[in-house]
């Protein structure tokens, strides 16, 4: 199927290719709106974004998040018996946009919040702070008037990919991409991974590997590359520098906040930036 | 259904990218394995030769006598080996599984009686098995995590959330991201993204085509009612499909009313039987969650709610695509039935039939029995007893208030503890 209109560049997109013209990755960071209370999780992004990191990726907790592992699988519920609202995160995250005009803000959650709240509803209200957003669990073939409405509202709508996606899919994914793709490093869930076994030499992968996974991507893809699921220490990073343009980290940020607080975050950026 | 697996509005495929492939597979394998007869002959012989197929259809002549109503008749799933409706779809999944030639299955299981089931195929057809449970489900249900571990199965208890059926689903779900390549998530409902709720009501369609047959030879005409208990809804799907075009067939779902109408004390999805549940409108709302859309409790955030039942295998917090449909187009009448409504039925069907339901059965009896005496005397009505009820003896056995199975459970504690 031919589309006759040809995408522009998107606004993230613009953003993610313009700072990559002044450094060699960017850096994503997750945080899960209502943990460990919504006043702390709000100070946590403050943080985040006042040391610097270019993408915050915030997820608004369901209940059942089947994508996700251990740590923000716990952030979630404990998020949940704060009975976090939709549209105070968006607010919260419309407040950041224009106090931290030098980051972008993803929204991420899965369908089901996203579907209560009113899914065109919610891509029409995000616009004023969100720049992408990112549904786990909405497959491209049941997204036809989610694309559309995000098209309308001029947000990008986020597809992650994984290392056994058929190639004809990752194709029709890379047709429909806007802002970036989400590359899911390996199999499984977030966080916890065979890194830990490995002491964390590797991203791992399953049977490709992963500069052969993230090189066809770049291959079929005209927008940048966030790679993500497993990456915790510098030096994973350091190995996608000239694979993808940004590195997502999660569960390792959410593990640092609880064992250390907002002093170990700030630590974690500094080192996962290299500037220690 | 259309092909992308939806029933009305409900159903489809939600799943996160990474399981795309194998669900593929599986779609491609189940079409198929459908159309190919030595699959279903084979099919056919193991629900005979290992399952003990068919199971009979008993007519209840003391319990009808006793209601002054219609003419009661009992669909024995709990005949079934491994006691439970349960088995008819491991044994379609697991034959399945042998197609694809993965060697590894992964279940979720609420009351035990679908990890039961899976763990005896796979012993039977030599795959490994792990099972995941609700850590509140394992302490509800030890005896069949007893057997689990006994047939070979690795069990993992659940103990993110509620630790019940929807957890140890998230878990499976979790497990299957990881191991699908090798690994075949045999799920134990007709739930989950497509092609499951078809599949496993496929494989359960069995004991509604038994059910015409046997009804024809019994009493020489279709049943007036059917009711069967809903949780995930696959021995509903099982028994009502098969009539689903027979409209004359009144087709009752029973849900468990639990203690009451609170959020976290139910698991009413879909009726809204003021009598039972006090309830003035449906207590569940459209969702999408678990990989298909469908009726879901939850909150007005879209957070999924907590439930109970006195029956693990009935308070799951969603209900089969298939179930919402049938349910939203009437083809379906649901009510529910409470906790203590359940245990009164349980007692009359072993007083006055010798037959022990499991307690998520119990729910259909007590749903039958609310309206049989209501019905004329020449109607026959079948109930489908999805299995049987020796798992439950703990809590059968605390909700009559044995004292007697308390001291023989201390006396043996006593002396297990010494040797």
């Amino acid at each position: 199927m031919s589309n006759d209109r040809t995408p522009e560049t998107s606004q993230l997109q613009q953003f993610i290719q313009q700072e990559r013209k002044l450094k060699p990755i960017l850096l994503m960071t997750h945080v899960v709106y209502g943990y460990p209370s919504i006043e702390d999780s709000i100070r946590l992004m403050e943080t985040l974004l006042e040391s610097g990191v270019e993408l915050l990726e915030i997820q608004f907790p369901f209940s059942d998040p089947i994508a996700d592992g251990p740590s923000i699988l716990n952030a979630c519920h404990k998020a949940i018996n704060h009975r976090p609202q939709l549209d105070h995160c968006l607010k919260a995250i419309e407040s950041f946009k224009q106090r931290f005009p030098n980051s972008r803000i993803l929204l991420m959650s899965y369908l089901n919040p996203l579907y209560r709240y009113g899914l065109s509803k919610l891509v029409k209200e995000a616009a004023t702070g969100v720049s992408g957003l990112i549904i786990p669990d909405l497959p491209l073939e049941q997204a036809e008037q989610y694309r559309k409405d995000c098209e309308l509202a001029g947000i990008d709508p986020i597809w992650l990919i994984t290392p056994d996606t058929p190639e004809s899919r990752l194709v029709q994914h890379c047709e429909a991409a806007t802002g970036m793709l989400y590359c899911v490093s390996r199999r499984g869930v977030t966080g916890k991974t065979d890194s830990q076994k490995e002491d964390s030499k590797q991203i791992p992968t399953t049977t490709v590997s992963l500069r052969d996974y993230l090189g066809l991507v770049a291959e079929k893809s005209t927008v940048p590359l966030a790679v993500g699921f497993g990456i915790r220490e510098r030096h994973q990073i350091t190995m996608l520098q000239g694979l993808a343009d940004v590195a997502i980290v999660g569960s390792a940020l959410l593990d640092a906040y609880d064992n250390g607080g907002l002093r170990q975050i700030r630590q974690l950026i500094t080192t996962l930036r290299g500037k220690n | 259904m259309n092909n992308n697996g939806y029933y009305g509005r409900y159903g489809g495929s939600y799943i996160p990218e990474i399981l795309y492939t194998s669900q593929q597979q599986l779609l491609k394998e189940y079409r198929q394995a459908q159309a190919d007869s030595s699959f279903q002959l084979e099919l056919q012989q193991e629900m005979q030769q290992f399952s003990g197929r068919p199971t009979p259809l008993t007519p209840c002549r003391n319990l009808s006598k006793l209601l002054g109503g219609a003419q009661i008749y009992l669909k024995r799933e709990d005949l079934n080996h491994s006691g439970a409706h349960k088995m008819n779809n491991v044994i379609g999944q697991g034959l399945l599984v042998k197609r694809m030639g993965k060697k590894r299955i992964i279940a979720e299981t609420g009351a035990g009686q679908h990890g039961i089931a899976s763990a005896l195929i796979a012993a039977r057809l030599g795959l490994e098995c792990t099972v995941y449970m609700g850590a509140k489900d394992i302490e509800r249900q030890y005896p069949n995590v007893f057997w689990m571990k006994q047939l070979g199965a690795e069990v993992v208890p659940v103990t993110s959330g509620g630790q019940t059926l929807r957890d140890a689903l998230d878990e499976a779900l979790r497990d299957w991201t990881d191991s699908h390549p090798s690994s075949h998530y045999l799920i134990g409902t007709s739930c989950g993204c497509a092609p499951y709720p078809e599949m496993v009501a496929k494989f359960q369609s069995v004991i509604g085509r038994e059910t015409k047959e046997q009804s024809q030879q019994l009493f020489n005409a279709l049943p007036d009612a059917v009711y069967a208990s809903v949780g995930g809804g696959s021995n509903a799907c099982g028994i009502m499909l098969p009539f689903q075009s027979d409209v004359a067939v009144e087709l009752i779902g029973v849900e468990a009313g639990g203690r009451g109408t609170k959020p976290g004390d139910h698991a009413v999805r879909l009726s809204n039987n003021r009598a039972e549940t006090d309830s003035p409108a449906m207590l569940g709302s459209p969702g999408i969650a678990q990989g298909f859309a469908s009726i879901f409790l939850q909150d007005e955030q879209g957070q999924l709610q907590e439930t109970h039942s006195i029956a693990a295998g009935l308070d799951y917090v969603g209900v089969s695509p298939i179930i919402a449909d049938l349910a939203e187009k009437n083809r379906l009448r649901m009510i529910a039935a409470k906790d203590d409504k359940v245990i009164e039925a349980f007692q009359l069907l072993l007083r006055h039939e010798g037959i022990i339901p499991a307690l998520e059965s119990a729910h259909a009896v007590a749903g039958a029995i609310s309206e049989i005496p209501q019905r004329p005397k020449e109607q026959n009505v079948v109930i489908n007893i999805s299995g049987r009820g020796d798992k439950d003896i703990f809590n059968v056995a605390s909700a009559v208030g044995d004292p007697e199975f308390d001291r023989f459970l201390s006396r043996y504690l006593d002396q297990s503890l010494k040797t």
